[in-house]
């Protein structure tokens, strides 16, 4: 059974059946929340004894989306909404940004992993890792409500 | 929590977690960094796409001058992202 404390991680909601447990939370559209966030997840990691490594991942993962929602929408809404969920061996993550214009972050530039340091160049590496490490990741815009969410999935290790 | 040492002989020490709301207290030890030194990961438990910016900027930086840094004692998580990046390519990793 998770215990999330409310007061910490904005408006929690959890809930759970047979072989599936999912928490999510609301967090401040900055980045300095990202200590928030980890603690949010901390707590998911804790309860569903969540190997080290997938740990390690689902940490760079959220990081890397909530920054560039933070980075990319500004203007957008107070809180970014976001959930994590256990399926048997598979772990659900969902980001949702409100009021936001549509953003696509594997529109981003593809880094040259290969390339000598001449070449390299910063940008794009935060979703490209993000891509290497997941199972698939997806975006959707919904432009009425003009909502983007972005989904993933990890396998765990173990 | 992260925080950032640097000792007589130039060494970087890093410690807890380097993410995207800590970068900038990184920033400010690196970007004094003139000449090639070791950065110690010993300590350093998570790195995100933050971090890594930050530490290729400032390899850039001395390979324009014929230097480079020196990545000692990373973990086998941080090693893995270090390879996804490419980065292995790019830094002297011990």
């Amino acid at each position: 059974m998770l215990r999330l404390r409310p007061e910490r991680f904005g408006r929690v909601n959890r809930g759970g059946i047979r072989g599936m447990t999912a928490v999510s939370g609301e967090f401040r559209r900055e980045i300095e929340a990202i200590g928030e966030v980890f603690a949010f997840l901390e707590t998911f990691v804790e309860s569903q004894e969540i190997d080290e490594k997938t740990a390690f991942c689902i940490n760079l993962v959220v990081e890397e989306l909530f920054t560039n929602m933070v980075r990319h929408n500004e203007g957008g809404g107070d809180r970014i909404a976001i959930s994590v969920e256990r399926r048997d061996d598979r772990l659900h993550l969902e980001l949702i940004d409100s009021n936001v214009e549509p953003f696509d972050p594997q529109t981003a530039e593809i880094p040259l992993v290969n390339a000598g340091i001449e070449e390299r160049r910063p940008g794009g590496l935060g979703i490209y890792l993000v891509k290497k490490m997941v199972d698939d990741l997806n975006y959707d815009y919904e432009a009425e409500d003009r909502r983007m969410r972005i989904t993933v999935t990890k396998t765990l290790e173990n | 929590m992260f925080e950032i040492k640097r000792d007589a002989n130039g060494t970087i020490s890093l410690h807890g977690r380097l993410d995207a709301s800590q970068v900038n207290n990184a920033r400010a030890v690196f970007a004094q960094v003139k000449e090639s030194c070791d950065v110690d990961f010993a300590e350093l438990s998570y790195i995100s796409s933050a971090g890594l910016g930050l530490l290729f900027g400032t390899q850039k930086k001395l390979v324009d001058t014929g230097g480079g840094l020196t990545l000692i004692n990373l973990s086998p998580h941080i090693r893995e992202i270090f390879q996804i990046a490419g980065f292995d390519n790019i830094f002297e990793i011990a």
